[in-house]
């Protein structure tokens, strides 16, 4: 569909949601470039892999495309989003998927290795973690969800999110020792 | 937020989140929605080529068939003796009626699991 040049930009999201539910491919691209540092942030979060990071949040918007006609209510759709990429980092913990040799090629990967040090040393730290721990932290952390929600979107009780929450942090603050001190020493 | 979460770790997080290269990563993606696409529409015409040649070679069955079919869908579920109740209930005492019923069920279990 034509629409005048700057129309989709300055649409809001629920007009694009609209949009690409009818199945509007213009107005889809415009969420994926609203929508992808978050997603992709957030990925990489979680898997602590560059390659791996875009190859999952590539599946996410593509398992939104398909299923966006499904989704009734378009405010919904950050969250229907959210849900959906922690959906597809949790199958892919589960089934160990393919695209887990991803991981290799990340010496070779010269965009990775320019990756400022705060979030690689993050991601080093967060790669201490048991995969369980480390879901429920970056959810906690990174997307600011309550205990109660971290324990809706990946089925752990809420006793073992806030064990986990606990745990991870301890963790973290040990590891990122040199990057939270200075704001320490000064409380 | 509860305070199991430390502030100061809350704020590394936010800093570490970065911007990136926008265009090719959705050039990229929408390459594989028209991908999609495309395999889709393939699929739909070799589906659509397959069925007309079965019913070509296949018109005189399958118009039993669907006669068959067209007889069975008015039949009643339950058997009424009273002719006006008969007529009456018509509409849900059918097998046309218990088909759709179900069809409904199926697509509001789907909507409620993947909607």
């Amino acid at each position: 569909m034509r629409y005048p040049a700057d129309f989709l930009q300055k649409s809001p999201e629920s007009v694009l949601v609209g949009l690409a539910r009818s199945g509007d491919r213009d107005a889809f691209a415009e969420i994926v470039s609203r929508r992808q540092d978050w997603i992709r942030n957030l990925m990489r979060r979680c898997c602590g892999d560059a390659v791996l990071a875009d190859d999952l949040s590539q599946q996410v918007f593509l398992q939104a495309w398909r299923s966006i006609r499904q989704l009734n209510d378009a405010r919904r759709f950050p969250g229907w989003l959210k849900r959906m990429a922690i959906n597809t980092w949790l199958q892919h913990k589960r089934r160990n998927d393919p695209l887990h040799g991803a991981s290799e090629q990340d010496a070779a990967n010269p965009a990775i290795e320019a990756t400022p040090g705060l979030g690689l040393d993050l991601d080093r730290a967060l790669g201490t973690l048991p995969d369980d721990v480390r879901t429920c932290i970056v959810l906690g952390y990174h997307e600011r969800m309550t205990h109660a929600e971290i324990a809706d979107a990946t089925g752990l009780p809420l006793g073992t999110v806030k064990s986990h929450i606990r745990r991870g942090t301890k963790k973290l603050q040990a590891e990122l020792a040199d990057y939270i001190q200075p704001e320490e020493a000064g409380t | 937020m509860s305070s199991d979460f430390d502030p100061r770790l809350q704020a590394l997080f936010a800093e570490a989140r970065k911007a990136f290269d926008r265009e090719a990563f959705t050039r990229d993606v929408m390459a594989q929605i028209d991908a999609g696409r495309r395999r889709t529409v393939v699929v739909w015409a070799v589906a659509a080529t397959v069925t007309v040649v079965v019913l070509i070679f296949l018109a005189a069955p399958v118009l039993t068939a669907l006669r068959l079919v067209t007889e069975l869908l008015p039949v009643s579920v339950v058997e009424i003796q009273s002719d006006w109740m008969k007529q009456l209930l018509a509409p849900v005492n059918s097998v046309a009626a218990l088909i759709a019923v179900l069809a409904l069920g199926i697509r509001k279990f789907y909507r409620r699991i993947f909607g």
